[in-house]
């Protein structure tokens, strides 16, 4: 069973090269991802081969196989993964008429490494009937001493807080960052622990007042088959906070093609395809995210939330101060 | 002589090959650049060195004490249901601990269902009240020895049962009462089995990741991935991971060095069964519920819990696609855990045979995987493969890599668990006298001979023992088979993983009830095995 196992394996490892295939390292581990995979194998008959990781063992594991990675696609669910993914010279520009004309040119890479699929929003969650959407409007505002234990955030090693903080650092600089930082941790309810869905739910329990999540979880929320989530979020809702100098915080999860990918064509036909519209009509509905393309229309629980502007700071700085923010992060005490 | 030859030569090339991740590791440490690593020592290492003892000490004592009572309750004595716990305590071992982390915290953190239900029958807020928060330090020590404490629980045990019924005889003709024969001759001579079930529980929480990372608990190993993931620095992590590693290290060393002077071996001469004591009225009661207690919280309402989200989500989760990760998750545990107790045998056979302190210490040395966190090892794999990939097949012009195959994943848990079926059969040897040898040697018996008819039979119940512990190990392993699996290959942890992820805690309940069925039938198997014996 072994050697056929092993011998299989080997088999894989060769046939990668095989023309009608493309090889995805992912760091997306939606369900939706999976029916992108079968239509795009449907659509042109090209076989999807998927490994899915966080995005920094991912990219360590691109560097370590160096020229002979049979990777061709690179996805990551935060800007900063493919930031760095570039900055160690793991992947490669790319020409496709497709996506420089559909994808804005702050959702792209300026070689044309990356592009983003979809966005989500880093928002506020607060209980009916308070008072927080009066008091509260930006993310500034957040380590303002009248919200002394109020406030109910994950810990700093995720990823989504340290794009936040990237984005603080690249608005108003390190020093600014660090104070704010320190002012957000004693504002603390207590200290950080949980997922964003945790937050929500201690929102929904009166254990602080405001909680910072991603969009997408809160859809994920009220269509679940975990009770005590879908009642959870019933009882809040959702303000989208505004930078003083900028809109709504937004992070990216997108696709690169690997500098030595074996089926760069291939992998090139499935970053179109999966922003293309039926793909975005899926990753929209079936895991509440923006969609990239403007003329894909969003989710109807997206749509009750309403509008709002996004923050127009290149995507790029959010992975250029990733390393300064997880610094900060440190220094203020914030877990 | 030429077998010990075999067999040392054996050792020696194991050691190597599972050292190369760690030695990968450590020439990061010297060699690599480091940026962050002042900003380490002035902001954090502190605390990461202050939590993960603070977790190591408390998870030593509580899993000392769940598992070595427990252990010796049902070994010594008749009560009710006593034969019902002698399987029931092995299975808190078969709930992976991030699984048990998530269904605690939803049930007992400040939000869950417990907590809320208890307030609206109070009619207070939390503020009102004060309320032990599960996701917590303490909490997380709680949550890991109750799903741990089976380790030392299994280890005490066989070795109890093993344990010359003659020494408790003696102690009673010495006038000794039931409860001055515990601890005057029980505890002492039960030690080397206690701290080698103690080490696995400690190494085992101090490499975890899941539940400190959700209970928001700072360690080495959050650390390791902090500096890894955020700051993008391979460097600083392996660094802090060698420090990890040099601190169990050590601990193994004190261990074995405290343990030196003291030979526990019996003499053999008189092995005889224990004939175990019937309580009645209150001491009934008192045993019972000390077996009950650690059962219920280490496995009954976790299990409970994933029972009812299994019901409610079943149907959306199995499909052909999820018969196939099953399959391939019983193939790759099956063979590599077969594999593992082969490689842990001839370790420790070499250190019994050879009796020299440098087989001994390749032995310790190959031990010292299990204290890195999966995903580390990982990383030291992958840097090894890469070595061969670009060196050894490219000069042989074979255009595949070695990594991204099912070989590394292999390898990957050779390295991770080979402490786990060492420390088995070191603690079986332990018990099986020198003399035996001794006696052989005299007759002239063949050293294969004695291996084969006196050796393994008595050690096949460790041997058994490792094997089950391994194999239910590698099914819920999750880091090191993320990094290193090939295309399209998914395990049933990789599932769970995904679904937690997906925020779909409820449907992640469907592949961690299979994880934990398949972890009953085994746990099932070696009780079975130790009660025929």
């Amino acid at each position: 069973m072994f050697k056929k196992m092993l011998l299989s394996s080997l088999l894989l490892a060769n046939s990668i090269f095989a023309a009608s295939e493309v090889n995805i390292y992912s760091h997306r581990h939606y369900d939706t991802d999976k029916q992108l995979f079968k239509m795009f194998e449907e659509k042109t008959g090209i076989k999807v081969n998927v490994v899915k990781a966080d995005a920094s063992a991912l990219i360590k594991r691109i560097q370590s196989e160096g020229k002979n990675s049979p990777a061709d696609v690179l996805i990551t669910v935060d800007a900063a993964g493919l930031f760095q993914a570039k900055d160690q010279g793991l992947l490669q520009s790319i020409q496709s008429n497709y996506l420089t004309s559909h994808i804005p040119e702050k959702f792209r890479d300026k070689d044309n490494q990356w592009f983003a699929l979809t966005k989500r929003a880093r928002v506020f969650v607060y209980k009916v009937g308070s008072d927080i959407p009066n008091e509260l409007k930006t993310y500034e505002d957040l380590a303002d001493p009248k919200f002394k234990g109020q406030v109910m955030v994950r810990s700093s090693n995720n990823v989504y807080n340290q794009s936040l903080l990237a984005a603080v650092i690249a608005h108003h600089g390190e020093e600014y960052a660090l104070n704010w930082a320190k002012g957000v941790v004693a504002n603390m309810a207590h200290d950080p622990k949980g997922n964003d869905r945790y937050q929500v739910k201690a929102v929904a329990n009166d254990i602080g007042s405001i909680a910072v999540a991603n969009t997408y979880y809160i859809g994920k929320m009220v269509d679940n088959r975990d009770i005590s989530q879908a009642e959870a979020v019933k009882k809040v809702k959702i303000l989208f906070p505004v930078f003083e100098n900028g809109g709504t915080h937004v992070n990216v999860s997108g696709a690169g093609v690997a500098k030595y990918a074996p089926n760069k064509e291939n992998a090139i036909k499935f970053i179109e395809f999966l922003a293309s519209k039926d793909a975005q009509d899926l990753f929209a509905n079936g895991n509440f995210e923006y969609p990239i393309l403007a003329e894909v229309e969003k989710n109807d629980i997206l749509k009750s939330w309403g509008t709002f502007e996004e923050d127009n700071i290149s995507m790029n700085l959010l992975g250029e101060n990733n390393k300064t923010a997880v610094k900060i992060f440190d220094q203020a005490n914030w877990r | 002589m030429k077998q010990i030859n075999s067999l040392s030569i054996s050792s020696v090339i194991l050691t190597l090959l599972i050292c190369i991740p760690a030695v990968l590791i450590f020439i990061h440490i010297f060699f690599g650049e480091s940026n962050n690593w002042q900003h380490l020592v002035d902001t954090v290492l502190y605390e990461y060195v202050f939590n993960s003892l603070y977790i190591m000490l408390g998870v030593a004592v509580l899993t000392s004490i769940i598992g070595f009572s427990t252990a010796y309750i049902t070994t010594m004595f008749k009560f009710s249901f006593s034969d019902f716990f002698h399987y029931a305590l092995i299975l808190p071992f078969a709930i992976p601990t991030y699984i048990v982390a998530y269904i605690y915290g939803g049930m007992f953190d400040i939000t869950g269902s417990v907590t809320t239900f208890i307030l609206n029958l109070l009619n207070m807020k939390i503020s009102e009240v004060y309320f032990f928060d599960i996701m917590s330090i303490e909490g997380a020590i709680i949550v890991m020895s109750l799903v741990l404490y089976p380790y030392v629980y299994l280890v005490s045990k066989t070795y109890l049962r093993a344990e010359s019924a003659s020494i408790i005889d003696a102690s009673k003709t010495l006038g000794l009462s039931q409860w001055q024969i515990f601890y005057k001759v029980i505890i002492p001579i039960s030690r080397p089995a206690i701290v080698a079930g103690v080490i696995l529980a400690v190494m085992e929480a101090v490499a975890d990741f899941g539940v400190m990372d959700y209970f928001g608990v700072s360690t080495f190993v959050t650390g390791i991935f902090r500096t890894w993931f955020g700051m993008g620095s391979v460097e600083d992590a392996s660094r802090l991971a060698g420090m990890l590693m040099l601190f169990i290290f050590l601990l193994i060393f004190f261990e074995k060095y405290q343990r030196k002077n003291k030979q526990y071996k019996s003499s053999g001469k008189d092995f005889k069964p224990i004939s175990k004591i019937q309580l009645h009225g209150s001491k009934n009661i008192l045993a019972f519920l000390a077996c009950f207690f650690p059962f219920f919280f280490g496995f009954l309402l976790p299990f409970f819990q994933m029972s009812y989200w299994f019901y409610l989500s079943y149907e959306y989760v199995i499909d052909e696609d999820f018969f196939t990760v099953l399959t391939q998750t019983l193939v790759i545990a099956t063979f590599s855990a077969l594999l593992i107790t082969l490689m842990a045998f001839v370790f420790v056979y070499n250190v019994r045979l050879s009796k020299s302190h440098f087989s001994d210490m390749l032995t310790q040395i190959s031990k010292l995987g299990y204290s890195i966190p999966g995903a580390v090892i990982a990383v030291g794999i992958l840097s090894f493969f890469t070595l061969l990939d670009k060196n050894i097949l490219a000069a042989f012009d074979a255009n595949f890599l070695i990594s991204g195959t099912i070989a590394a994943v292999i390898f990957g848990y050779c390295v991770r668990f080979l402490a786990i079926a060492i420390n088995n059969y070191e603690s079986g040897f332990s018990k099986i006298p020198f003399t035996y040898d001794d006696a052989c040697k005299t007759m002239n018996i063949k050293q294969k001979r004695v291996l084969w008819y006196v050796i393994l039979p008595l050690i096949k119940n460790s041997g058994l023992a490792a094997f089950i512990i391994v194999f239910i190990e590698i099914i819920k392993e999750l880091p090191l088979t993320m990094i290193l699996r090939p295309f399209n290959y998914d395990t049933l942890a990789v599932l769970t993983h995904e679904l937690v992820m997906q925020s779909q805690i409820v449907e992640s309940s469907v592949p961690s009830m299979f994880i934990v069925g398949l972890g009953i039938i085994s746990v099932l198997i070696l009780a079975r095995k130790m009660i025929k014996d």
